[in-house]
């Protein structure tokens, strides 16, 4: 695919609304697929084989829809997502804060020592330890549990590294004047540093919302029974079950998109102003 | 002294809940794992001690060797496309950024990040499969006669990247946008009054000024291109043949169809050194602690 | 017929007993309806966990058994857990090692040399012998499923049911080629003809030899074709290759020749959409088609492989019912004893798991019941193929400890010689050289 090479200071002299134009025209070709999928799920079987391929629905059916909600456990995949999810970004938070606090507004021997070895796991990603996460939770009994698929996700550097960041900025002066007032660091913390990192908290929980909620590989492995899938996983097992029928994949696939749809298209403004939060300086 | 020691104690206290998830999850698996690659293991548990036989094994499987080729291309190929195709479009968004229509056009550039991979592969599995996918269908309609995508040696690879670029570009192309806010308007203006053509501009000052921002999702990328799975998985299985089963997927059949825990976890642990490799290259190129 | 009966007491009831109970009853009875819930949890039920490793058709039908399971035995209950197909083994084992094994469990019969080791042996438990406490007898068994279920001398199998490949084919495809409907072809000749005849009068795919064409499919495809020479994939003793000769060419040859050669279909397709569509002649796949082909309303027929060697052949294998190893203070001797009974209740309505499953139970009595007999899956489809397997024409797949690798090791190469990027002669010796590398290892 060929790298376009487009030069937008020139703007000016391509003409804007032509610009706008070739890039509207790009969005929708971009979001066709998702579109594609939408209607493959909603098309009855013999409409979705046939040639040539009809864009609008010519008889739309809910019989796929229906074939999964009936015959597998879609909602509780559903439940069970958000429960891994949630679970992995409460507690993430929760421990997250006050980590990084020790790191950026406290001065201790050792500290920046530490926390650099636990950045420069920061890009190991939880893939590698499939193998011994197996034999752990297999030991420990939890294997086909929620907490066997969360607990792994939870001392992820990525929190401690983004709260930090946002913590160094903040004035130390605000520090200092609570503690002449004879605040503990943690009421500080409460007090005075929670309040104000509302950005970074909103950016980081829907950084480990969005990462637990798509975790895939070490799911599939913790994961043996169809009731205690999350979504992914059970999208998979409906393509091991179903690899020949398309509208009941596709009619699932769409049912997992949707919730996700409309949460986008509700906060939008925050879900981008939180992402691109952490790309700012 | 004893406020020494309640120092001690605080600052234990405020770091402990994640160090002792960090250290339960993160680092003793590493540790675990390495311990385990030392032994072959028998299905229902039992061990036998064969020290560095299991990492021989890779080294003389010429599957594990396609398994790391295949990785690498996947690599080569997507992270460019990923990169590239978010930083063209963070600068067509960027140009369109006093229009209103633009936050929608990033809105839809952005969305696919949001789908969970069997989402996505599934998706493009249909998209290009052999006898119905409509890109196969349009490609066949302007006259080209397209090869099938996900059952060519030459082009499995290429196809799972490129779905992944769809799938994973407009996260990047967020961060680049960023990055293009933050240079300030004066250097726009200094250029623009200057009369310096676009090229001149985007070459001399834009490109320099993203370069942290690139880098970092250069790194990133290439991380997660590593251990890239749910795609292969879903779309090609690893097929045809092996020509698209990349390290992930051999670790998790060696684990999990033949049982052959040990060499598994040997995988896991070449998986680790080739990243952590990587990780501490790229933060003396980043800079990393002169961040701190 | 379950074992309440046989747990009701045989003694006659004394008058004390009878006040005695009597009284319990009414003070349960008093304790309210609304606490009945908590009253039914008081009696002993034992669950037992089932795991299985079905899916879509079969495991629709398997809910349909465990249902009614549920709803006729008062003291047991099935809990049903349907695994992935995969990973199943690898997750039996993980189970039976964490002490955390299900009750039940499936086996095929072609897995029994790795998986035995996870596996309970029936006759020699610490319960005693679990077949005769079940009632579970050779004669009542399709005999050589029932044979295969042993090893080393101790039995850990009770055959389910025995699946294989056969021929479907669409009947109003046929017509338009010119061919009779009604008389699909059996000897290799007519075979050909008949593909030919589809291909060039209907303008659609004459043939897929293979399900969906995925790896394991197309290496089974070239299996039969090899078996049907009289070939097998390892020398007796299981130490080397040996299918890289003369049969194992000419199989793998003819396999590719139908696509490339004489353009019956083309590679990479999916022959369960082609057919469901009706763009497809003949189609070889398993008896577990029947529910889709119904559902895609296609007139479709069904019939034994052709005779493409010398000997007819087809590819097939067998579910069996297990019982995983146990720790004592998980499952005590009685748990055993109602998994044992448990499993013969299944086998004992398995004529279901025949109907709406699409395969043969090999329980006897269950594959002449009635309701399967008049059943249409019957009518159209598995009587065919219990003639395949009374005839002896069904090869189960390798059994070998490293089965799983050996396959795997095949797989690739037999695909990419059907995908027509290799020689069969290249694919083989690859092949050759990789299992060897595996058996050695």
């Amino acid at each position: 695919m060929a790298r376009l090479r487009v030069v937008p200071v020139t703007a000016a002299r391509l003409g804007p609304r032509l610009l706008v134009a070739v890039v509207a025209a790009l969005a929708l070709l971009w979001v066709a697929p998702i579109a594609w999928m939408f209607t493959t799920g909603i098309k009855p079987a013999p409409e979705i084989f046939a040639l040539p391929p009809t864009w609008i629905p010519q008889r739309p059916t809910l019989d796929h829809v229906h074939e999964v909600l009936s015959r597998w456990p879609f909602l509780r995949w559903t439940l069970n997502s958000v429960v891994v999810a949630g679970a992995t970004t409460v507690l993430s938070v929760l421990v997250s804060v006050p980590a990084a606090y020790a790191f950026s507004r406290l001065r201790w021997r050792g500290r920046d020592a530490i926390f650099l070895v636990f950045l420069s796991s920061m890009l190991i990603p939880l893939e590698v330890n499939v193998i011994p996460l197996y034999f752990l939770m297999n030991r420990l009994h939890l294997l086909n549990t929620y907490p066997a698929v969360f607990l792994p996700m939870i001392g992820m550097p990525i929190g401690i590294f983004l709260l930090r960041q946002f913590y160094i900025n903040i004035p130390g002066e605000l520090d200092d004047a609570a503690r002449v007032d004879g605040c503990g660091n943690l009421r500080i913390l409460w007090h005075v540093i929670l309040p104000l990192s509302r950005p970074a908290l909103a950016a980081l929980v829907i950084y480990m919302f969005t990462f637990a909620w798509n975790e895939f590989f070490w799911s599939m492995i913790a994961l043996s029974s169809p009731q205690m899938f999350t979504l992914p996983i059970g999208l998979r097992a409906l393509q091991g079950a179903y690899d020949i029928d398309y509208g009941v994949l596709m009619a699932g696939a769409a049912m997992a998109v949707l919730p996700t749809l409309m949460l986008f298209l509700f906060l939008r403004g925050s879900i981008i102003r939180g992402i691109t939060m952490t790309a700012h300086k | 002294m004893r406020r020494r020691y309640g120092r001690i104690v605080e600052i234990a206290l405020f770091i402990l809940p994640f160090a002792a998830f960090w250290i339960l999850f993160r680092l003793g698996p590493v540790l675990y794992g390495f311990f385990i690659s030392l032994y072959r293991w028998d299905p229902l548990g039992d061990a036998k001690f064969i020290g560095a036989r299991n990492y021989l094994n890779l080294a003389r499987d010429p599957r594990f060797w396609n398994a790391l080729v295949n990785t690498l291309e996947f690599a080569a190929i997507a992270i460019p496309l990923i990169v590239g195709i978010g930083l063209v479009l963070a600068l067509f968004i960027f140009a369109g950024r006093k229009r209103r229509v633009t936050t929608w056009l990033e809105a839809g550039f952005f969305f696919p990040y949001l789908l969970t991979v069997s989402v996505v592969g599934l998706i493009w599995r249909w998209l290009l499969d052999p006898d119905f996918g409509i890109v196969l269908i349009a490609l066949r309609d302007m006259g080209i006669d397209p090869p099938v995508f996900l059952n060519e040696p030459r082009w499995a690879i290429p196809a799972i990247a490129l779905a992944t670029a769809w799938w994973l570009a407009g996260y990047r192309m967020l961060l680049f946008r960023a990055a293009l806010e933050d240079i300030p308007d004066e250097f726009y203006e200094a250029a623009r009054i200057d009369g310096a053509s676009g090229a001149l501009v985007f070459f001399s000052i834009v490109l320099p000024l993203l370069r942290p921002a690139i880098l970092f999702a250069l790194v990133l990328t290439t991380i997660s291109g590593f251990i890239v799975f749910g795609q292969v998985l879903i779309m090609t299985a690893g097929g045809p043949g092996r020509a698209s089963e990349v390290l992930a997927l051999y670790l998790y059949r060696f684990g999990f169809e033949y049982l052959e825990m040990g060499q598994a976890a040997a995988v896991g642990m070449v998986l680790f050194l080739i990243i952590l490799g990587m990780t501490l290259v790229s933060f003396r190129w980043l800079g990393f602690e002169s961040s701190l | 017929m379950g074992w309440r009966e046989e747990s009701a007491h045989s003694t006659p009831v004394s008058r004390r007993t009878f006040l005695k109970t009597t009284a319990a009853a009414a003070a349960v009875a008093a304790v309210g309806a609304a606490r009945i819930p908590s009253v039914m949890a008081q009696e002993r039920v034992t669950t037992l966990d089932y795991y299985t490793l079905f899916h879509s058709g079969d495991a629709a039908a398997m809910e349909r058994i465990v249902r009614l399971f549920n709803t006729e035995n008062r003291a047991v209950r099935l809990n049903l857990l349907q695994g992935q197909w995969a990973e199943y083994y690898a997750q039996l084992f993980a189970a039976v090692g964490s002490g955390n094994a299900p009750h039940i469990g499936i086996c095929h019969s072609s897995r029994v040399m790795d998986v035995y080791r996870a596996l309970t042996p029936l006759e020699e438990s610490r319960a005693g012998n679990l077949l005769d406490a079940a009632g579970i007898r050779a004669p009542q068994y399709t005999k050589s499923v029932w044979d295969a279920g042993v090893f080393e001398g101790k039995r850990y199998l009770v055959p389910l049911d025995t699946h294989m490949w056969g021929l479907w084919y669409n009947k109003d495809l046929f017509r338009r080629a010119g061919l009779d409907p009604d008389k699909p072809p059996e000897s290799r000749e007519d075979f050909e003809r008949a593909a030919d005849a589809i291909k060039t009068r209907t303008g659609q795919f004459a043939f897929h030899p293979a399900e969906d064409a995925l790896p394991r499919k197309l290496r089974r495809a070239w299996e039969m074709l090899f078996w049907g020479g009289g070939g097998s994939l390892l020398t007796p003793d299981g130490k080397r290759a040996a299918f890289n000769d003369e049969r194992g060419m000419r199989a793998l040859d003819y396999l590719v020749g139908m696509i490339h050669r004489r353009g019956w279909n083309a590679p990479g397709t999916d022959g369960f959409k082609q057919f469901a569509a009706g763009q497809l002649g003949m189609l070889i796949a398993g008896n577990w088609y029947f529910p889709t082909a119904k559902a895609a309303g296609v007139n479709f027929g069904f019939h034994y492989v052709p005779k493409f060697f010398e000997k007819p052949t087809t590819w097939g294998d067998s579910h069996n019912l297990v019982i995983p190893r146990q720790r004592p203070e998980r499952a005590s001797d009685d748990v055993l004893v109602a998994a044992a009974r448990a499993i013969k209740w299944i086998n004992e309505r398995s004529s279901i798991w025949g109907i709406y499953g699409g395969h043969i139970p090999a329980f006897l009595p269950a594959q002449r019941a009635k309701d399967l007999q008049d059943s249409e899956t019957w009518q159209i489809a598995l009587s065919k193929f219990a003639y395949m397997a009374n005839q002896g024409w069904l090869h189960y797949p390798l059994v070998h400890p490293l089965a799983p690798r050996v396959h795997a090791a095949i797989e690739p190469h037999i695909q990419e010689a059907y995908n027509g990027r290799l020689t069969p002669r290249d694919a083989l010796t690859r092949a050759e050289a990789e299992v060897n590398r595996v058996l050695t290892g």
